[in-house]
């Protein structure tokens, strides 16, 4: 079962109904701040890993709109609001991943090339260069997790519960990327 | 354990490269946001994918109660649909058709056992006494044939009408012999142009049973044909009497009844048995009387005695009669039978109640059908779904690990 998701980038400005006019209350406010707080987090997540800034965009929307039609379903005392939320991304992210059916190769960086910080770090650091490369040759678990501690900004603990594996093990992997990351700045030229 | 500064500063240089959406997007998403997200055009979105992506973001678990409250609700209905059905469909036991070597009485008399025809009562005024015994219903009687009271009623005279044969049933153990009293309705459907000729048919049986009629009632009238039968048929002949009178014509109703009367006839016995006792006693005793007054007092209660003995012994008689005759109610009728309607010939009328019939069976055959299948079928999609999700779960992982 495949998500037919929205049309690829032209903004996110398909036709769009009427606003509600009714005040955010309960899970409307909850959502609200998980929205506000999480918002650029999840496209960074999302671009990290596809390495597709309008897929990305798409995901993200995907993503928070799932997350508002199951706020209901959410309960902040039985987890983490992040982990819910991007494992909902996460969902979204994967099937996007799945519907093209190949992994985006990161062609040089992972951020748009047309983004004034990405020009500015290319054009500040050579270091950031070979760091970028060294990211496009990791593979996708790998990309995700550095998506989701360094991108996205998430504990060790949400990693956890959004990758469905324990705490220490989301360390432990994480210290193996980040050394692999660090090997091949090292080794660079 | 402190991190290495090396770590430290890629961790930094990491967070540096962190993708930042575009200005236009988020001011989008936010106004999305405070709309309430709504749902983007998906004119090419059927109503199926619009399910299907309902239940793709629905947890299992909040479908496998549904699912299941629904397979077990399906099954119910449809039991009780079926039960429903058998209860208003099939007629009562007692009213069914039955195969000749069904109708068989619950306890068959021995062979031998029953009275002959010669040595029945072949007088109606006997059955008078009989017809009490019309609609009696299964019911047995505890088992309280000792073995004095079998001497007691072998001493008394009483014949054994019928018996257990071979011994085994419920009171074996207790008596070989038991005095069982029966009666059969049967109700045969005719065309009127057979009632006369299905009549004679059931006096032809009745006599090769060595029956009696007690009264008949025959009419060939065109509007009203029919005929009524009161018969007396030996108990020991009843199963193949009425499998002739089954032969005559359509069996559109029978009825059987039994009886167990072995208790009040062994009581009777003993009664009877002991007024002899008596009464010889008191013979006795008039021969050794010396005076008038006493032989006058003697005699008296002797003569009461024999009065008591000999309505002890009609009632013994009467209920000897009763086991060793069956009372059955015959019946033919006009009009009920299925080809009876236009004297034989198949007609629209038939037509459409065989039509209604195939409609009534074909009705049941897809409840019956649907009960099996709606449930099987409400687990099959339950287990597919479930392999479903689960193979969605899989490619999704498989994404992550695919590199071009």
């Amino acid at each position: 079962m495949t998500d037919p998701g929205p049309a690829r980038s032209k903004g996110v400005s398909q036709a769009l109904a009427e606003p509600t006019a009714a005040p955010p209350r309960g899970a409307e406010l909850v959502f609200d701040q998980l929205y506000r707080s999480n918002r650029d987090d999840v496209y960074a997540y999302a671009a990290g890993l596809l390495r597709d800034p309008a897929a990305a965009e798409d995901v993200t929307a995907t993503a928070f709109e799932r997350a508002y039609r199951n706020r209901s379903r959410f309960d902040p005392k039985r987890g983490n609001g992040r982990a819910w939320l991007f494992g909902i991304a996460r969902n979204a992210a994967l099937d996007e991943l799945r519907r093209r059916g190949r992994q985006a190769e990161l062609a040089a960086d992972p951020v748009d090339a047309a983004s004034p910080a990405a020009v500015e770090a290319v054009e500040r650091s050579e270091r950031r260069l070979v760091l970028s490369a060294a990211l496009a040759k990791l593979d996708g678990r790998e990309r995700e997790l550095v998506a989701l501690k360094f991108f996205a900004g998430l504990s060790n603990a949400e990693i956890a519960d959004v990758l469905g594996i324990s705490e220490s093990n989301a360390g432990t992997k994480l210290h193996r990327v980040v050394t692999k990351l660090r090997e091949a700045c090292d080794g660079a030229p | 354990m402190e991190p290495r500064r090396d770590d430290l500063d890629l961790a930094a240089e990491l967070r540096a490269l962190r993708p930042k959406p575009r200005p236009e997007f988020a001011v989008e998403l936010d106004r999305r946001a405070e709309a309430g997200f709504p749902r983007r055009e998906r004119s090419s979105a059927s109503l199926f994918e619009r399910v299907a992506e309902r239940l793709r973001t629905t947890p299992p678990r909040r479908l496998l109660v549904p699912a299941g409250a629904l397979a077990v609700t399906a099954i119910v209905i449809a039991t009780a649909i079926i039960a429903t059905s058998d209860n208003s469909t099939s007629p009562p036991l007692s009213f069914r058709a039955k195969a000749p070597d069904e109708i068989a009485s619950p306890v068959k008399p021995a062979p031998g056992g029953p009275a002959g025809p010669e040595s029945q009562p072949k007088h109606a005024n006997g059955a008078a006494s009989a017809g009490d015994s019309s609609g009696t219903q299964y019911s047995e009687a505890p088992p309280v044939a000792s073995e004095e009271s079998q001497s007691g009623r072998a001493a008394s005279g009483v014949q054994s009408s019928s018996s257990n044969a071979g011994g085994s049933g419920p009171f074996a153990s207790h008596a070989n012999h038991r005095e069982i009293e029966r009666a059969a309705q049967i109700v045969l459907g005719a065309d009127p142009a057979d009632v006369r000729g299905d009549a004679a048919k059931v006096f032809d049986a009745v006599h090769a049973a060595d029956g009696i009629v007690l009264s008949s009632s025959i009419s060939d009238a065109a509007v009203e044909a029919g005929a009524r039968f009161d018969l007396l048929i030996p108990s020991g002949k009843l199963g193949d009497t009425l499998a002739a009178f089954s032969s005559i014509d359509e069996v559109l109703a029978r009825h059987e009844s039994t009886q167990d009367i072995t208790a009040p006839t062994i009581g009777l016995g003993e009664r009877l048995r002991d007024s002899r006792a008596k009464i010889e006693g008191l013979l006795a005793q008039l021969a050794t009387t010396t005076t008038d007054a006493e032989r006058t007092a003697v005699e008296a209660e002797l003569r009461a005695e024999r009065a008591r003995a000999a309505a002890l012994r009609s009632r013994l008689t009467d209920l000897s009669r009763r086991a060793n005759l069956s009372r059955v109610s015959l019946r033919i009728e006009t009009g009920k039978s299925s080809g009876g309607s236009t004297g034989g010939a198949w007609g629209l009328s038939d037509g459409l109640h065989d039509a209604s019939r195939i409609l009534a069976i074909a009705a049941g055959v897809t409840v019956v059908g649907l009960a099996i299948a709606v449930p099987l079928a409400l687990l099959l999609l339950l287990l597919a779904w479930l392999a479903h999700r689960a193979r969605v779960r899989s490619r999704r992982e498989q994404a992550l690990s695919r590199r071009v």
